[in-house]
């Protein structure tokens, strides 16, 4: 038995991006209409597993409403050993 | 492939206007008129359904083939596999149905069966192949759950993935059968497939199999194993042919979308009306890794809800452990789906559609979302499963009556192997360790106390199944008293499961979590109790010598060796509180002496509502079936019991005005702490 005082391993956060004004034009948001009193700054860009698989989505982070999700890499995150092989 | 529809932004419409303005393709099913259900699903309501329990049924029907087929203990009378129908590629892979087992691998699989087909290529298919993958970062799971996919051409094209993942006994690596926490990467874990043709014109592909064969231990039972999977999925092929035949394919596809649907709306209505908006926290975590005990691994989970949107973020866990304790993002997907399924929404049917309106946001890196090389995953439940508490832990409050007591959780996994005198290999995994266990209470009533956890739905192999395979005798599998956590619904009690090993052999256990309750309390019932391990070498007590069973007296363990637990450092006994942790790893493997028992004490169900507004009766009959003891009936519930409940168990008498007294100090004392 042991009295040794374990220590956390460190936290790893999920970084979730700005957006543009642009992006949300191109995603179809029109600010005043459908967000009243939001900004761009209430938007946020990140990964996200769901029903599909990964997405990129833009999100209005109070609602959570998706204005774009746009599919991801097959394994999100993940790089397999194997993915950089060239074998031509 | 295109992605679900982007939800319309609709600030601050009330639910009726939101639903008029929305498109029909974004109605509810029950909104739906008969002419837009036939416009999106192209069959009427009636076909539709037969359809989506057409294709229960056949899932049903390729699991018997599993159970009365496989040879091996695992999936024979372990249930240790999933069957599941998925849609084609220009559907997104949606998976509509799955089987009544294993529901951790069934919320994998639509995303494995995606990963492995597009990696394979869609265009390399064949009538008569079979597609099968292992890999945990490509599918989820581990490297023995390997994902057997079969490709169902109808009129020249695909129309479906019939798929079994069912774990194999042995896939090679560092430890036989492979259940080890210590794997220090990838390479000591264990043959990874790649997507992989095992039949190809519904002849074995023999490069394959060699593959499989050249490296994992135990063939004589793989191979029948792998045949009986292959024989489960061309029945499923069979039906499902029938099926279309019957019906056409455009209701056949109409019936996979509406199956989704199904699911989706039921989800997204509980979201909507059970949580209300809000951000929930909470941490659970991992005790330690394989290397040493240095290192804890916390969870920490933020569940936001807003409208019928939920997210899950799990920011600030702890990166990836050393060794194979972690789990992969596929298998957060499963224990978040799992959650919610139990908390929220028990009706609708399992398929991919539960996740429309659930996102869940991950750091890759940490204990429960590990990479490749150094991320081994190998015991991934056990990682998974602080997400699945951590949920029950946020939305606890939120929840209300509604909530739920954990269950024992930890499966504690014990997996031993040697050799025979004759030589010949046995093996043993996940049957006589703490696998089987309490459930946590519930409003509707006391946990169960012998059952599977939430995550597996599998069943508990006959100990004479057991006893047949390997050289060991189940002495005991019985309840421990005062281990419920006590509640106006009592949580279940742990389990006492003790096995004698009549042969020498190499022995893992892996008690994960054992420095806090997986039974976590709900609606203001209390968690219940931790889990432990111990041994008992033949020097300290001989079963066989003595012609008696183990003692139980609590004096008994300070003779014991033990293997994990918070113990008290003299006694050995539990205690969570002030004990001293028993690090699971210490020993690598435990190489056991013939005679040596071990003892494994799952951990208790969580209560459900005060213990003080249990009736005095319930809490007598407790007493008298051994739930609870005098001592504990008074510490817990504050109900004065008098009598012998061994030798006179049904004269036993409530003391009410005692019993009125003590519950009345204990409520002003709670009050107390409160102020």
């Amino acid at each position: 038995m042991t009295k040794k005082t374990s220590v956390l391993a460190p936290g790893l956060v999920q970084e979730r991006s700005p957006v543009t004004e642009q992006q949300l034009i191109d995603a179809g948001v029109d600010l005043a209409k459908d967000f009243p009193g939001s900004s761009v700054d209430d938007f946020r860009q990140y990964p996200v597993l769901a029903e599909g698989g990964w997405y990129i989505v833009i999100k209005h982070q109070r609602t959570l409403q998706t204005v774009s999700r746009v599919p991801w890499r097959l394994l999100g995150p993940i790089s397999l050993l194997s993915e950089n092989l060239m074998l031509d | 492939m295109t992605p679900p529809a982007v939800r319309k932004a609709l600030p601050g419409l009330s639910e009726v206007e939101r639903r008029v303005a929305v498109s029909p393709d974004e109605l509810p099913l029950r909104d739906l008129s008969d002419e837009q259900f036939l416009a999106r699903y192209n069959t009427d309501r009636f076909t539709a359904s037969v359809l989506a329990s057409r294709m229960r049924y056949i899932v049903k029907h390729m699991s018997t083939v599993m159970l009365t087929t496989a040879f091996s203990m695992t999936l024979r009378d372990w249930h240790d596999f999933a069957a599941t129908i998925s849609g084609p590629r220009d559907m997104n892979y949606p998976m509509s149905t799955g089987s009544d087992s294993l529901t951790i691998f069934m919320f994998t699989m639509p995303e494995g069966i995606r990963n492995t087909i597009e990696e394979f290529g869609p265009e390399n298919l064949r009538p008569g192949d079979v597609v099968i993958a292992n890999d945990p970062y490509r599918i989820g799971l581990h490297v023995n759950d390997v994902s057997f996919i079969r490709p169902v051409f109808y009129r020249g094209k695909v129309i479906s993935f019939i798929s079994m993942r069912a774990h194999q006994l042995d896939m090679g690596g560092a430890v036989a059968g492979g259940f080890s926490g210590a794997k220090k990467s990838v390479y000591e874990n264990g043959l990874v497939i790649s997507p992989t043709l095992l039949y190809r014109d519904d002849k074995p592909v023999a490069a394959t199999f060699n593959l499989i064969f050249d490296n994992a231990r135990y063939g004589a039972l793989l191979l029948p194993d792998i045949k009986s999977l292959y024989q489960s999925l061309l029945l499923g092929e069979r039906l499902l042919l029938e099926s279309l035949e019957k019906y056409g394919i455009d209701a056949y596809l109409g019936a996979i979308r509406y199956s989704c649907d199904v699911s989706a709306d039921a989800m997204s209505e509980a979201i909507r009306t059970k949580i209300p908006d809000g951000v929930y926290d909470a941490e659970d975590g991992v005790d330690a890794d394989g290397v040493d005990d240095s290192l804890e691994y916390k969870l920490k989970l933020k569940l936001i809800k807003y409208g019928d949107n939920i997210e899950v973020d799990l920011s600030g866990t702890s990166a990836q452990a050393r060794s194979s304790i972690n789990c992969g993002p596929l298998d957060v997907k499963g224990a978040v789906g799992i959650a919610l399924k139990m908390l929220i929404e028990q009706k609708g049917p399992l398929t991919s559609g539960c996740f429309r309106n659930v996102d869940i946001v991950m750091p890759p890196g940490t204990f429960c979302t590990a990479t490749p090389p150094d991320g081994a995953i190998f015991m991934y439940w056990e990682s998974s499963l602080t997400i699945m508490i951590a949920i029950y832990k946020a939305l606890s409050k939120a929840l209300g009556e509604r909530a739920i007591g954990g269950d024992f959780g930890s499966l504690m996994l014990h997996n031993a192997n040697g050799r025979r005198k004759d030589g010949t290999r046995w093996l043993t995994a996940a049957t006589c360790g703490g696998e089987h266990g309490p459930w946590g209470a519930t409003k509707a009533g006391d946990g169960d106390s012998y059952t599977v956890n939430h995550f597996n739905n599998n069943l508990d192999p006959a100990t004479e199944a057991i006893e047949a395979d390997v050289p060991v005798l189940m002495m005991r599998k019985e309840y421990v008293a005062d281990t419920g956590g006590p509640g106006t619904n009592r949580g279940g009690a742990a389990v006492c499961r003790e096995t004698l090993w009549l042969a020498d052999g190499d022995h893992l256990a892996s008690p994960f979590h054992a420095k806090q309750a997986s039974g976590v309390g709900a609606n203001g019932g209390r968690d219940g109790t931790t889990q432990a391990v111990w041994m008992f070498p033949p020097e300290v007590f001989n079963a066989m010598e003595q012609g008696a069973f183990l003692p139980k007296a609590k004096d008994f363990y300070a003779a014991s060796v033990p293997i994990g637990g918070v113990l008290d450092a003299a006694a050995k006994t539990l205690d969570p509180s002030h004990g001293e942790y028993v690090y699971w790893s210490s020993h690598n493997i435990w190489h056991l002496k013939s005679w040596t028992s071990l003892r494994f004490q799952t951990g208790g169900g969580g209560g459900w509502g005060d213990p003080l507004k249990r009736d005095p009766e319930r809490v007598k009959r407790d007493v008298r079936d051994e739930y609870i003891t005098i001592d504990g009936a008074y510490r817990d519930y504050g109900v004065v019991v008098m009598g012998d409940p061994i030798n006179d168990p049904e004269n036993l008498q409530i003391d009410m005005i005692a019993t009125a007294k003590r519950r009345a100090a204990m409520e002003s004392a709670a009050q107390g702490a409160e102020r």
